[in-house]
């Protein structure tokens, strides 16, 4: 095979377009003419019938081994020009991950939702149901059968805004009416949770808002003791931060509950002491306490058998902690420029 | 309530026991501490100085020069304004470095060309008080170079407990009362306290009547050979300490003991009052009197007075009268200490919005055994400071009291179980022995004595007993448990379901749909209302509403949502909001009067109006597709639209372009563009105009209808064919109608119908609209042929001529 190594020779020439293909579009075109009819294998191929019976067979033989070289040599240049393409393309370019990309309109739940769900899911898996109330409640159930009589001085701090002039009739000042109503409707043992609106008419600054978000917790059953309490509200805590955090109970004084505590947790968000717990380390989270015998009575529950405890998370100021809200006043608000952050 | 460790001091010995451990204490133990600080930390750095000498400055007749004695060696030359100022005085000096109140630093300074080396103060420039005459000159007794603070007794910290806190404790409103807890705390003995009352002259008794069935107790003492002089410095400090301004000797007594013991009394000069003594009655329509505070008041008959004869001299627990009151001629006194019912005080002054020292204490029930405790204490203190001062009678003492201190049974068992503790008979009975009761064990439970002051509110059943050895014992000290039941999953009740469909509702909304969801207030705005022409709908109003520009309650959450649209508007382009709430229905309310309860979702979505907006981008367009999603995912695949008729349109919605959504037989909601009027009246105009449209969507309708999830079909077995077809049709056409005509002509073959254009004017001539939708026809049996379409076609055009137009060609 002299003509393989002639430089000048068909197939040598070939190889050497071949070899020299600059892209995948020249290679292509040259795919074409090398390979087709008109290339070195085809034209030994075309010459064929004109050649005496006794060389066809050696120029078939020769035919295809051109054919195969220039086969070979041409998907060698096409893996090599694959790599350059691909090491082109892993380069890059011109990409400008500081672009932005083209917006996308999103909705969202309001944060109150957010933590209500939160808390929900939570003491659901304990076993708690879930109950509402209305916003527009009596009297009695607000008061009275909380063991608050007319005149009781803790009306004073209730600042009730009241629906009619006998006052029979008032917007809830707390989640805790739903204890009787819950009283009234469940057979004991029950855990039952009442997130709700709750109204007080007072001044509104950026931590007083006249209307908020409280979350009611109660608990009835056999023996059930302070200690129940503590465990829950450790509980309660855990699941809300995400990690344990230290309580202490403080007397705390509620007609509904006795004893009644000021329950404070640890700041989750110093060791040291900081603007949110008021450099105390301490921040004082929710009122609790044993139910009070009179609203056992009240919800026709005997005192001597069962016993319970009730607590009241501020949930407004619980969505502020946990997104670092700093004016109550955003949360009732309808201002897209705060909905959208969540 | 201040309290101040001093006063503290002279009811439990507090040796080696700091203020904060005291505040750390009755915070953890009592009642929430809000304060602690020192008292006028200041006076521990002016220090008593000697003055030695005073001349005139020389170029001042009115500036003085001293020279001061401070102790520590050296002379002072001090200029002095004060005329009061002379040699041989001891006084209260500031020097150089020294920080005053009002941020008032003392430094060498030239007055007049004299140099002055600190100040001699008056008691206003050193925070106490108002008295400014001139220098405060001190006993002639205390040490000069000593600091003024801890020769006059002034040095003293002050905790401040949160009134509300000891809303339920009588007993702790005074000085004495947190000295029994203080004491019982740290394992003290509490000081003796004599208040028995001194012998007294066999004089006629002053006449007193009570009329009122709101007093239950009135002891009235008279006392001769008084003054109104200055108190003595030990008595002022206490008072200043504690926030209350000394006035004279008298009325610092008054207040003292009322600060002390917690019972409020009242000094009156006995000159100023008829000799038919003292009548408490209830104020009578149109009376009034002046109060101390020199106002005119306006009674009514549910306040009570104390009369001098028929003339008011004080509006009984909260206010003396002005013109009884101990003057500088005072010598004789009538001294009041009464027992009055807490809620007639309250109420007299809630409505005269005056509160007082007195009413908060009589509003807490007192002890009915105090007033002659406070006549007897008052007394012997001042014989103490003025030794002439002499009984001429014994004290009347009216009044149907009964002692309130009762007996209670306590089981230490249940005192385990409802603190969830091991907490031994003995220390039960220890700490309420330490706390002021009287304990007896009767076999397995305890047969507690509960004192008057404990017993007129506080401490009535067994619960409160638990408390107090609760609390004393530290909560701290209770080991946390696991609460254990049988957990049943809940149940899938309406509350649950309730729930459950919001969730769904809310999720799909701000999820699929790209909403904001908000809550709102549930007080609607007046003006609203009135845009809305809602003004004479119900609603439970409130009637001390403090929040501007609304008194009612809305009745859906309609008017909430749309006020939000224009303030929105004006920062966003889009504006898409949903709520889920409540509203109130008070004529249909309950027989005990609870208005009904609506459960609601509403939406808005309001976008910038555009001239040429596409058929399928309107607001109205995109909420339907919208609700109708929410509605189906909710699990209700059935929900249909209907269009809306203008005797069913609420009145915020337009009374044509809208559609009701229905759920079998209910219809659940409507979805409309907002009125024309009231889009302008909500300000939805100018810069702002919006295509604006709202859905209102009942929680409580859905949850009566029938659910029905999404029903499954088998797969196609044969590939489908889509056609598209174009028509040109009148404009009164309804799109409605063209697409059941389309799917009608397919005999059964038509899968689906979507319209994907609708055109009118430009280059479709006037009167008609052009629309075209996809059809995708599809055959159970068998892969359909070109022929299969050609038929379908076929029937098309003369459906579509039979509603009077014309199918397009390509
Ligand atoms: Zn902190």
């Amino acid at each position: 095979m002299t003509t393989s190594t002639d430089p000048n020779s068909p197939l040598s020439l070939a190889l050497a377009q071949l070899r020299g293909a600059a892209d995948l579009e020249a290679l292509k075109a040259l795919e074409r003419d090398l390979l087709g009819k008109s290339g070195p294998a085809g034209q030994i191929l075309a010459s064929i019938p004109t050649l005496p019976p006794e060389e066809r067979k050696s120029a078939g033989a020769r035919a295809n081994e051109i054919k195969r070289a220039l086969e070979e040599a041409l998907s060698a240049r096409k893996r090599e020009l694959e790599d350059v393409a691909l090491a082109a393309e892993r380069t890059g370019g011109d990409f400008d991950a500081t672009l932005p990309p083209a917006p996308l309109e999103r909705g969202g739940l309001h944060p109150v939702t957010r933590v209500v769900r939160d808390l929900e899911d939570l003491f659901t898996s304990m076993g708690y149901t879930i109950l509402d109330g209305p916003e527009v409640e009596l009297d009695w159930y607000n008061f009275e059968a909380l063991n608050i009589p007319k005149d009781h001085p803790a009306r004073d701090a209730q600042d009730t805004f009241y629906c009619d002039p006998e006052g029979r009739v008032v917007l809830r000042t707390h989640t805790s009416p739903v204890q009787i109503r819950a009283m009234e409707r469940m057979k004991p043992p029950f855990r039952a949770i009442v997130p709700g609106k709750v109204f007080r008419n007072e001044a509104v600054d950026a931590s007083h808002e006249h209307t908020f978000h409280q979350m009611e917790g109660l608990v009835v059953g056999k023996d059930v003791s302070v200690g129940h309490l503590i465990g829950a509200m450790k509980t309660l805590l855990r699941g809300v931060f995400g990690k344990d955090i230290e309580i202490r109970l403080r007397p705390g004084y509620f007609p509904f509950v006795e004893p009644g505590f000021e329950l404070d947790a640890r700041c989750p968000f110093c060791s040291t002491g900081c603007r949110v717990c008021k450099q105390s380390t301490w921040i004082e989270l929710l009122p609790c306490g044993m139910v009070h015998p009179n609203v056992l009575k009240s919800g026709g529950i005997d005192p001597e058998q069962w016993t319970g405890f009730a607590f009241g998370l501020g949930l407004s100021r619980l969505v502020m902690l946990r997104y670092g809200i700093d004016d109550v006043r955003h949360l009732l608000s309808g201002d897209l420029r705060f909905l959208e952050q969540f | 309530m201040k309290i101040s460790t001093r006063w503290l001091g002279r009811h439990v010995d507090l040796t080696g026991i700091s203020p904060k451990q005291i505040a750390e204490a009755l915070t953890i133990h009592t009642a929430e501490v809000e304060g602690l600080e020192p008292f006028l930390p200041h006076l521990g750095k002016v220090v008593v100085g000697h003055v030695l000498s005073r001349e005139k400055h020389p170029d001042a007749d009115k500036l003085g020069v001293c020279q001061v004695d401070v102790g520590d060696g050296t002379t002072r030359q001090i200029v002095c304004g004060a005329a009061n100022v002379a040699g041989g005085q001891r006084v209260a000096v500031a020097l150089p470095g020294v920080e005053l109140p009002g941020d008032f630093k003392i430094k060498v300074s030239k007055i007049r060309g004299v140099e002055s080396q600190g100040m001699i103060c008056s008691e206003r420039e050193l925070g106490l008080g108002d008295e400014h005459a001139g220098i405060w000159v001190l006993p002639e007794s205390v040490a000069i170079g000593k600091p003024v603070a801890l020769v006059l007794g002034l040095d003293d910290w002050v905790i401040e407990i949160d009134n509300k806190s000891l809303t339920h404790r009588p007993d702790l409103w005074g000085h004495r009362g947190v000295g029994i807890e203080v004491a019982a705390l740290f394992g003290r003995e509490l000081k003796r306290l004599d208040t028995s009352l001194p012998a007294n002259a066999s004089g006629p008794v002053f006449p007193v009547r009570i009329e009122s069935a709101s007093c239950s107790r009135y002891v009235a003492l008279p006392i001769d050979g008084v003054s109104p002089r200055r108190s003595p410095d030990w008595l002022r400090a206490l008072l200043f300490a504690v926030g209350q301004r000394p006035i004279d000797l008298l009325v610092d007594l008054s207040n003292f003991v009322m600060l002390d013991i917690g019972q409020p009394n009242h000094v009156f000069d006995r000159n100023a009052l008829s000799k038919d003594g003292i009548v408490v009655r209830d104020a009578r329509p149109g009376e009034r009197m002046k109060t101390l505070d020199g106002v005119e008041r306006a009674l009514v008959p549910s306040d009570m007075l104390i009369c001098s004869g028929d003339a008011p001299v004080a509006l009984a627990g909260v206010m003396g009268g002005e013109g009884s009151k101990v003057a500088e001629g005072t010598r004789s006194l009538l001294l009041e200490v009464a027992t009055f019912q807490p809620a007639v005080v309250r109420r007299t002054s809630q409505r005269l919005a005056l509160r007082t020292d007195s009413s908060a204490r009589f509003e807490k029930n007192l002890d009915p055994t105090l007033p002659m405790q406070a006549a007897g204490h008052f007394v012997r203190l001042l014989r103490e400071i003025e030794p002439g001062a002499t009984l001429p009678c014994p004290p009347t003492d009216v009044g149907p009291w009964r002692d309130p201190a009762r007996t209670l049974q306590v089981r230490p068992e249940r005192v385990r179980q409802l603190l969830g503790d091991d907490v031994p008979d003995d220390e039960v009975a220890g700490i309420l022995t330490r706390l002021g009761f009287g304990v007896e064990k009767q076999g397995t439970v305890l047969a507690v004595r509960v004192p008057s002051a404990r017993a007129t509110k506080d401490v009535t059943i067994e619960q409160d007993l638990v408390e107090e050895v609760g609390r004393t014992r530290g909560y701290a000290r209770i080991p946390e448990r696991a609460l254990v039941a049988d957990i049943a999953p809940p149940k899938r009740d309406e509350g649950w379901n309730r729930r459950m469909l919001a969730r769904a509702l809310q999720d799909r909304l701000a999820g699929g749909a790209r909403f904001r969801e908000t809550i709102s207030y549930s007080f609607v705005a007046d003006d609203l209302l009135a845009k809305l022409g809602d003004e004479n709908e119900p609603h439970v109003r409130v009637i001390n509403s403090g929040v501007e520009g609304a008194s009612r309650i809305r009745r859906s959450v309609m008017p909430s949502l749309l006020g939000l649209l224009e303030p929105n508007r004006r920062r966003r382009d889009t504006v898409a909001l949903f709520e889920v709430g409540k509203g109130y229905v008070p004529e249909c309310s309950s027989p005990k009067g609870e208005p009904a309860e609506v459960h609601e979702l509403g939406i808005v979505l309001a976008a910038a109006a555009t001239k040429d907006a596409r058929f399928d981008a309107t607001s109205l367009a995109r909420l339907r597709a919208s609700a109708l999603d929410a509605v189906r995912a909710a699990g209700f695949a059935q929900v249909v639209e209907r269009p809306l008729t203008a005797e069913d349109a609420p009145r915020w919605a337009h009374p044509v372009r809208g559609v009701t959504l229905h759920v079998g037989d209910a219809r659940v909601g409507f979805v409309a563009e907002l009125e024309p009027r009231l889009r302008r009246a909500l300000g939805l105009v100018g810069d702002v105009d919006s295509d604006a449209a709202a859905a209102l969507i009942s929680l409580d309708a859905l949850l009566n209808a029938e659910r029905k999830p999404a029903a499954f079909r088998s797969l196609p077995k044969f590939p489908g064919v889509k056609v598209d077809v174009a028509v040109l049709v009148p404009a009164t056409v309804r799109s409605g109608d063209l697409a059941a005509a389309l799917e009608k002509s397919g005999k059964g073959l038509v899968e689906g119908v979507e319209l994907f254009d609708l055109y009118a004017g430009g280059s479709v001539e006037a009167g008609k609209k052009s629309l075209a939708f996809h059809v995708r026809l599809l055959a159970a049996d068998r892969t359909l042929t070109e022929e299969d379409v050609q038929k379908y076609l076929s029937r098309v055009e003369r459906a579509v001529g039979e509603l009077g137009g014309a199918v397009r060609k390509a």
